[in-house]
């Protein structure tokens, strides 16, 4: 990372010779040093880099699935108080047997469901069963609130318990025809999914990681940058930092290093907290219908840190630049806040923009090439071309961003603002 | 006594920030084992013409140079020859006294064996040593101001700059601070300092200039300018603010 900043610098035509090189890294490394030493020593920067992904990731990936589930699993197992309106004692008897839905009275059955001592109302016809005696058609009318999830799903235990009637009845009718049933059904479905276990791992991983990486890559850095510049604003230790000989750009360089360490580090919990979680808690918490062997391979894990390096890279250059504008530490948390917003808010939409995928302009736009790369590197369907256009791209503006950081701490206007 | 080798010259130095005009054609030379004061009210110019001196500023117009290096054209290399205590200046309160120290030095490109014997000796002069593995925060703020007088001399700098010294403390620090500036004079560095606090300018400068409203007003040593005037500093410096007022 410092020999790759160097090979900036001596690009942009400063640091001509070996010695001023050297005294660059010097300085840029004296910087840095003492920046991360504060940063190891402040108890608010390693709760929110290391205490708070490691505490919440398995909070937010088991916690929430396990109470989906088991949610899940309560409506499934949970047999439905239905009122029935009308006179159908087969029907009746078919619920009983199948536990599907427990039949009741009630005298006004809407009333009943709206007050949800009922899940659902099924209204039968007037001489429902001699109607269907007769082979004919009859209308039933189910009634469920569709805005109460277990109403919703009474409703579809309704429509079960009907469908197996039904399917009594036309066996019985088609009997009496001697018609074998299996004449009326000429395609037998045999679905199979051939998605391999590491694919459904995969797709499991890639809808939750790459909105989590992008949220620490931000969060993880963001205190120490508002720190690093807006606080050495405040506490009036910048302008003892100016006289001394570094130039701006080591200064800057110094302390942007910092900032990319402790986003990675951010990111570096994030990555092993979820891993964890979903690779020993995952099985041993949820039941699952199949076996999920939740995995990383180890490579795909090395390309994913290079390019969470960049993005880090991109949004640390962006808070530093912000945070050496700002007047103050407050000033500059109110401006990387939205910036929070903008990097991690493309993590939800990228699944509704898959088409997005196909075309390289994705992956030069800024945020989105990193979200799209970190999909096809889970989903195991990685396109060269487009992780090395993300990758330039990503650097591209990640260096304009710095530019930019180095140009602010060179105004005299942004260093004196008060 | 003062030493003939100039070693900070400012020539016509003006600063303008937007419509304000900071500071108006100031020009003076210092010397090297003199103590130069730069006296005057809040807002005179005193610390926009320190912070041209040191670099941090660029100036409007005007020249100035620090041992025949120009501020605009060469600033590391007066950089490298200048030590500087801002107004106000902070601490890193997350660090020791001692790697604030050490972190100056590693800036200022002192090698490490030097560094070490340095920091003892000025820790020591500063009777720093029992406190340099503290956490800066907890140091009252005599005790920062010494760990930030110890930061900009620890690349042994011939040109210091002291903008407002002793402002905030106690007495015993203050005394502490004026102490060690009287060393520096004896060491043969040129010492620019800025304050209001006239007994201090009559205890330690040998000469002084009167700034207020961006201009010098009188310059010399101060015996001259009250045998000049047959008043005493505080008198001659009230005169000469009233009449830039008017």
């Amino acid at each position: 990372m410092i020999g790759s900043a160097l090979s900036w610098l001596r690009a942009r035509g400063r640091g001509g010779n070996a010695e001023a090189a050297q005294e660059v890294r010097r300085w840029i490394l004296a910087v840095y040093a003492k920046e991360t030493l504060e940063v190891v020593r402040d108890r608010r920067t390693l709760l929110v880099m290391i205490v708070l992904p490691a505490l919440l990731m398995p909070v937010v990936i088991l916690g929430i699935s396990y109470l989906a589930q088991r949610q899940q699993h309560q409506i499934q197992t949970v047999v439905p108080r239905v009122a029935v309106v009308g006179q159908a004692p087969a029907l009746i008897h078919l619920a009983y047997a199948t536990k599907l839905i427990a039949p009741v009275r009630a005298k006004d059955p809407t009333a009943a469901l709206r007050q949800r001592q009922v899940l659902a109302v099924v209204e039968l016809p007037k001489n429902f069963e001699a109607i269907v005696a007769r082979n004919g058609q009859v209308h039933v009318g189910i009634l469920y609130d569709a805005t109460d999830s277990e109403s919703a799903a009474a409703r579809g235990k309704v429509v079960d318990l009907l469908s197996r009637y039904s399917q009594e009845i036309v066996a019985a009718r088609l009997a009496a025809r001697h018609i074998n049933p299996r004449d009326l059904l000429p395609v037998v479905l045999d679905q199979r999914n051939v998605a391999t276990q590491r694919q459904q791992s995969g797709q499991l991983l890639a809808s939750l990681l790459p909105f989590l990486l992008a949220m620490w890559a931000v969060v993880g850095g963001m205190s120490v940058a508002v720190d690093l510049a807006a606080g050495e604003k405040e506490r009036g230790t910048l302008e003892s930092l100016l006289i001394t000989p570094p130039s701006r750009e080591a200064i800057v360089l110094g302390k942007f290093l910092s900032v990319v360490t402790a986003s990675m580090g951010g990111v570096i919990v994030v990555l092993i907290a979820m891993m964890v979680s979903l690779r020993w808690g995952y099985p041993y918490m949820l039941h699952t219908t199949q076996k999920v062997n939740i995995s990383l391979p180890i490579g795909t894990a090395v390309v994913m840190l290079g390019v969470a390096l960049l993005f880090s890279a991109l949004v640390s250059a962006i808070q530093l630049a912000i945070s050496i504008y700002a007047r103050s530490p407050r000033e500059a948390q109110q401006y990387i806040t939205p910036l929070y917003f903008v990097t991690v808010l493309p993590g939800l939409a990228v699944q509704f923009v898959s088409d997005w995928a196909r075309s390289p302009w994705a992956y030069l736009t800024p945020v989105l090439n990193a979200f799209f790369s970190f999909q096809e590197l889970l989903l195991g369907t990685v396109n060269w071309g487009h992780l090395f256009l993300a990758a330039v791209s990503c650097a591209f503006y990640a260096a304009l961003a710095l530019e930019a950081a180095i140009a602010l701490m060179s105004r005299e206007t942004v260093i004196f603002r008060v | 006594m003062t030493g003939h080798e100039v070693l900070v010259e400012a020539e016509n130095l003006e600063k303008r920030f937007r419509r304000y005009h900071a500071v108006r054609g100031v020009s003076f030379r210092c010397y090297a084992g003199e103590v130069f004061g730069l006296l005057g009210p809040n807002g005179a110019g005193k610390t926009t013409t320190i912070r041209m001196l040191t670099t941090v500023l660029r100036p409007t117009a005007g020249v100035a140079r620090i041992a025949g290096h120009d501020v605009v054209q060469e600033p590391g290399a007066v950089r490298r020859l200048i030590g500087v205590l801002p107004e106000n200046a902070g601490i890193y309160g997350r660090l020791t006294a001692r790697d604030v120290i050490r972190y100056a030095g590693r800036l200022y490109g002192v090698p490490p064996d030097l560094l070490r014997s340095r920091l003892a000796s000025i820790a020591d002069a500063l009777e720093l040593t029992a406190h340099l593995d503290r956490l800066t925060d907890t140091f009252s703020k005599g005790m920062k101001q010494k760990v930030n007088i110890a930061r900009a001399l620890i690349h042994n700098p011939p040109v210091v700059f002291l903008d407002e010294p002793t402002s905030g403390l106690d007495v015993i620090s203050a005394r502490s601070v004026r102490d060690f500036i009287e060393r520096f004079k004896q060491e043969g560095r040129c010492v620019i300092m800025s304050t209001h606090v006239m007994e201090e300018a009559e205890r330690l400068c040998d000469r002084v200039a009167i700034v207020a409203g961006g201009r010098i007003r009188a310059e010399g040593r101060l015996a001259d300018l009250q045998a000049w005037t047959g008043l005493g500093l505080e008198e001659i410096f009230v005169q000469l603010v009233e009449q830039t007022v008017a």
